[in-house]
């Protein structure tokens, strides 16, 4: 491949068939001898199953249940706590407990009518603050982690401080809104199952399968297809759909098609965990910290899942890009009898991010300080220590970004201006605020090389075609594109030669799950390397193969249980500088201006770069004051996007963003993650604009109308 | 296994109205609150009880034009043409923009807004504040009755089954010198339900209130107007006394009673919607619009 410089645009991979609308979504798939089925779900939080009783089943009609299951009654995640059909226990409002199978949808959900179930209900815990009061109780604390710096230390340091500052912080649930809603499709074989569906981790799949048909490896085969947003969102929850159609299949020898429509998957499906965070910051009299400790409560919701591992990062990022003396931070994953949580784009750090620079913006002001003068003091350096004792070893540039945007924002021009208009404006406030963030690429810790181990396979066919065979999913993010283009230009063949055809188990090695901020720095590495293999030996006329391992790269050691060593091999950086104007009358927000600073180590293609920023950005945003989803007594309260409010078009104004090149000797390329990254900044940066306009400061996100309207109505009350 | 639907689609209004008169049905003008209401889950069409008529094409029902100083607007034109319509007054027109997004408002018509009769109508405020009127055709004739007695709670109109509204009348309003606002809350810029909807209505004679409206949406079942505490500003100069504004927000802080629910507030309604009065009563000057 011809391109100067790797990062030049090259068209999408997936572009025609998306843009035409020819690409069939599982849900538009039909195979033979298919039925569809629907989920009998728990009308309660938490109990007992006394006795369930079926409506007579038309012919044709079946019941899937617990007893159907020829392995384990559980999803296989990490924990076993995840029944596939609960059968004894209900411990969330939509947990799954049977499936009835048949022809017709409208015929199925009526038979749903029809089914009585006897619980014997118990009491629930509904709130995380109610969880964090019970956090004793047994089963209630889920997870939890503690580190950094002895806290006598840290009382010795306290009572010579001048003032100790205490905050909590709360978050709030975030819904993925994928374009396309969760769909699975159980292919019956008589030698094989195939499942095929929307999801981001095929492997994560395929052992759950291993494990709840108790089969042997050839018996299920793992298809993604086409793809329509994941966010994480089909991260875990995909392994129990997966579970419920292949059990099905197998129990009624047909083909099992399970779609959710959106207010199910909305219901139903993993959230971002919502999060009290609390600070404890001894200051001296110019306002310096003098030490800090950090504690974090996630809703876990009704089962671990993949929490400890979000608790992990979030409790990594709890200082976030600062150098704080003398910190100690510990966090829990707490259970409630909720639809549980998962994974979500950053992965607890975007709550850990939230509140660090809540709690920092707010120390800037007692000391008077303007919050980007402050942050700058403790933001970390090349050959700092991490808060677990790892290294910052790359060179970091974030002081460059940071003033670059404040010259491209003009930010000091415009806290004069906003001062006058705020002034002169009796209903509308404007406000600028900042954001700075990391995020640690590729799994926590030692990850990669005990729990991944990813391999990757490329295969060249006789008339000079290479065939990338990986695990990885694109999901939209564009790894279609930049994974062959990285190919392409290691073998230096054209582009179009390259082809990357939708990841299926019995083909492709498992190269790891589609997350982390992983793919193109680790996968595509390993790509970047085959490709010089197989470049090394290319031969005209010949089918070729060559494999690649993954190799660790030794930093400082990951110790999980001190919680010391380096938590990622690599960083990628961000500046977000936010403009925004307050109606004072509605406590609508308007985005002014939006302007972000990333640097990721090299971008693979630009386009796809400022389509990760772009939607990053508008997602990040929207969890600091727009998008709400709340639980009332374990239900769901929206159900719908518009009730949900995830930005339009008229919503989210154009991005002014910049990369910086830093490259990473460890990324093809020297690309580094940049997924995850882009959505990070948004909540903090858009806070802080509010509290610039109002003068005010919150202790929460999202920053809602009805949040900014009470804090304005109370102010008011003081005032008298 | 489709079930059987009946849908009618004549080509003149007379046919339509005489189907009507036969048989109850249920009407569709651009389907786009008929087709949410009546909508199963995935994979199975919607359950709709009564035979379909289609009266979205009819030209009877397509038309804007003046009569004297009213202005009549066919009930069958959508957002989108309404929008293009140089008669069409610009608050109204800043109304119809925050509704939904492109694709609904090439469907959405004004008539399905007033009989959908949703709290949450978003061209309900300001049609209260033009104290509409509504033309209501049946093969016995036609009736014109107030929008404020047509609407009596959420989605309940009193329109007989044989009935169309056929048209839109706002009396006198190509009149002008009144100056109105209409503001919309929602939860973002687009495809929003409103939180809170305002109209404001004034007519001055040099300072003094010949004619003052407000109505409400998204506060009550229905429109909140109320004509005793219009009265009271009648004859007052501007700009207001600051015990007239407080006068007037606490009448209508007793009357707007809202709800909780998935979207927002009681609070946030019932302080936003009186904020937005206290504004529209604190302006300096009202320039006609
Ligand atoms: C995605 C989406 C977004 C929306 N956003 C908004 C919004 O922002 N603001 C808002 O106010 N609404 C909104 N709506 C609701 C809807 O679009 C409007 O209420 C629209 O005006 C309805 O008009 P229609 O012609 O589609 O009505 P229809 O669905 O055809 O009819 C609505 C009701 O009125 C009756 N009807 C219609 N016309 C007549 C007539 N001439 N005579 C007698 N009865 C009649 C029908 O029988 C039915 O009961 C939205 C709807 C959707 C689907």
């Amino acid at each position: 491949m011809d391109l100067k410089d790797i990062s030049t645009s090259v068209p999408r991979k997936d572009h025609k068939g998306k843009v035409s609308g020819q690409l069939a979504y599982i849900s538009d798939v039909k195979v033979e001898n298919m039925v569809y089925g629907v989920l009998y779900r728990s009308p309660i939080a938490y109990g007992k199953i006394i006795s369930i009783q079926l409506p007579n089943l038309p012919e044709g009609y079946e019941a899937v249940g617990a007893e159907d299951i020829p392995g384990p009654n559980y999803v296989k995640i990490i924990k076993e706590d995840q029944p596939i059909f609960a059968n004894d226990w209900v411990n969330y409002i939509g947990e799954p407990i049977l499936m009835l199978v048949g022809g017709d949808l409208n015929i199925l959900y009526s038979l749903l009518d029809e089914v009585k179930i006897e619980l014997e209900e118990h009491q629930a815990i509904y709130t995380l603050d109610k969880a964090i009061k019970q956090k004793s109780v047994p089963g209630v604390n889920m997870a939890s982690y503690e580190f950094g710096e002895s806290l006598e230390i840290i009382s010795a340091i306290e009572l010579k401080a001048h003032q100790i500052i205490e905050e909590e912080y709360d978050t709030g649930y975030q819904e993925h809104v994928y374009l396309e809603p969760q769909g699975m499709l159980a292919i019956y074989k008589e030698d094989e199952i195939v499942v095929q569906g929307s999801m981001q981790c095929l492997y994560y799949i395929k052992n759950a399968l291993l494990s709840a048909l108790a089969c042997g490896d050839d018996d299920v085969r793992v298809v993604q297809s086409p793809t329509g947003g994941g966010f994480g969102g089909k991260e875990d929850y995909p392994s129990m759909m997966a579970c419920h159609v292949a059990v099905a299949a197998k129990a009624v020898k047909k083909s099992v098609m399970l779609v959710f429509d959106r207010s199910e998957d909305m219901v139903v499906t993993t959230k971002r965990h919502p999060a009290k965070l609390k600070y404890r910051t001894a200051i001296d009299k110019d306002g310096n910290i003098l030490s800090m400790c950090v504690e974090i409560f996630l809703d876990g919701g009704a089962n671990v899942g993949l929490s400890s591992v979000v608790l992990q990062r979030a409790l990594i990022n709890s200082a976030g890009v600062y150098k704080i003396p003398h910190f100690h931070s510990k966090g829990y994953v707490l259970k409630t009898n909720t639809v549980p949580n998962g994974a979500f784009r950053g992965f607890g750090a975007p709550q850990s991010f939230a509140g660090i620079e809540s709690h920092i913006g707010h120390l800037s002001k007692l000391a008077n300080i303007d919050p980007i003068e402050y942050k700058r003091k403790y933001l970390v350096k090349q050959g700092d220590p991490t808060i677990t004792k790892g290294n910052f070893r790359d060179p970091i540039l974030m002081e460059e970004m940071i003033e670059d945007l404040l010259n491209a924002s003009d930010y000091k021009k415009k806290k004069v201006e906003f001062q006058t208009f705020n002034q002169q404006n009796q209903r509308y406030k404007k406000g600028i605020g900042t954001s700075l963030f990391l995020h640690g690429c590729g799994f926590t810790g030692s990850g990669e090389r005990d729990h991944i181990k990813a391999t990757v396979k490329l295969v060249k066919s006789k008339d000079g075609k290479v065939i990338l065979k990986i695990s990885n999913s694109d999901m939209g993010q564009g790894i279609y594109t930049t994974l062959s283009k990285i190919v392409a230009k290691e073998l230096d063949i054209l582009y179009e030669k390259v082809l990357y055809p939708d990841p299926d188990t019995k083909e492709v090695p498992d190269s790891g799950p589609t997350v982390a901020s992983r793919t193109t720095m680790i996968v595509g590495k390993l790509l970047q390397r085959a490709a010089k293999k197989l470049k090394d030996q290319w031969q005209s006329g010949v089918e070729q193969e060559v494999v690649e391992h993954y190799v660790h790269r030794e930093m400082i050691p990951w110790d999980e249980k001190t919680f010391t060593g380096d938590a990622y091999p690599a960083y990628s950086w961000g500046v977000n500088i936010v403009e925004v104007e307050v109606d004072t009358l509605t406590g609508n927000l308007k985005l002014e201006k939006v302007y972000a600073n990333y640097e990721v180590g090299k971008v693979i293609d630009d386009r796809v770069m400022k389509g990760q920023i772009d939607g990053g950005l508008a997602q990040g945003l929207a969890y600091g004051y727009l998008e709400k989803m709340t639980s009332r007594e374990g239900k769901i309260q929206q159900k719908s996007i518009s009730d949900y409010g995830p930005p339009t078009s008229l919503d989210v104004v154009t991005i002014q963003s910049k990369v910086f090149d830093n490259p990473y000797a460890d990324g093809p390329y020297g690309a580094k993650g940049a997924g995850e990254l882009t959505l990070i900044g948004g909540a903090p940066a858009v806070q802080a604009a509010i509290e610039d306009a109002l003068q005010t400061s919150f202790q929460q996100i999202p920053i809602t109308p009805e949040v900014i309207i009470e804090s304005l109505w109370m102010r008011e009350g003081e005032e008298g | 296994m489709a079930e059987k639907i009946i849908a009618y689609r004549f080509d003149r209004l007379d046919q339509t109205l005489s189907q009507l008169n036969n048989e109850n049905c249920v009407i569709i003008a651009g389907g786009t609150d008929v087709m949410v209401l009546h909508k199963s889950r995935r994979g199975v069409p919607p359950k709709i009880p009564k035979p379909i008529v289609f009266i979205d094409h009819l030209s009877e029902l397509k038309r804007v034009y003046q009569n004297d100083k009213d202005l009549h607007i066919g009930a069958c034109c959508t957002y989108s043409e309404l929008l293009e319509d140089p008669f069409i007054p610009s608050p109204l027109k800043d109304a119809i923009k925050t509704i939904a997004a492109p694709a609904i408002r090439n469907r959405g018509t004004l008539g399905g807004n007033i009989c959908n009769a949703s709290p949450a109508g978003d061209t309900l405020p300001l049609l209260y504040i033009y104290n509409a009127k509504l033309l209501l055709r049946s093969v016995k004739g036609d009736r014109i009755v107030a929008i404020s007695d047509f609407i009596q709670g959420p989605r309940r109109v009193q329109r007989d089954h044989n009935e169309i509204l056929a048209e839109i009348i706002l009396p006198s309003i190509l009149e002008g010198g009144s100056h109105v606002v209409f503001e919309k809350v929602g939860n973002r810029n687009a495809d929003a339900i409103a939180k809170v909807g305002f109209a404001g209505y004034i007519r001055l004679n040099g300072a003094r209130i010949d004619d003052v409206r407000f109505a409400f949406g998204a506060v009550g079942p229905t429109m909140v107007r109320s004509m005793d505490i219009e009265k009271k500003l009648l004859g007052k100069t501007v700009p207001l006394a600051a015990a007239d504004i407080a006068q007037i927000v606490a009448a209508f802080d007793k009357i707007i009673k809202p709800i909780d629910d998935q979207r927002s507030t009681a609070l946030y309604r019932k302080t936003v919607a009186l904020n937005l009065l206290r504004y529209f009563l604190s302006m300096k000057q009202y320039q006609p619009n």
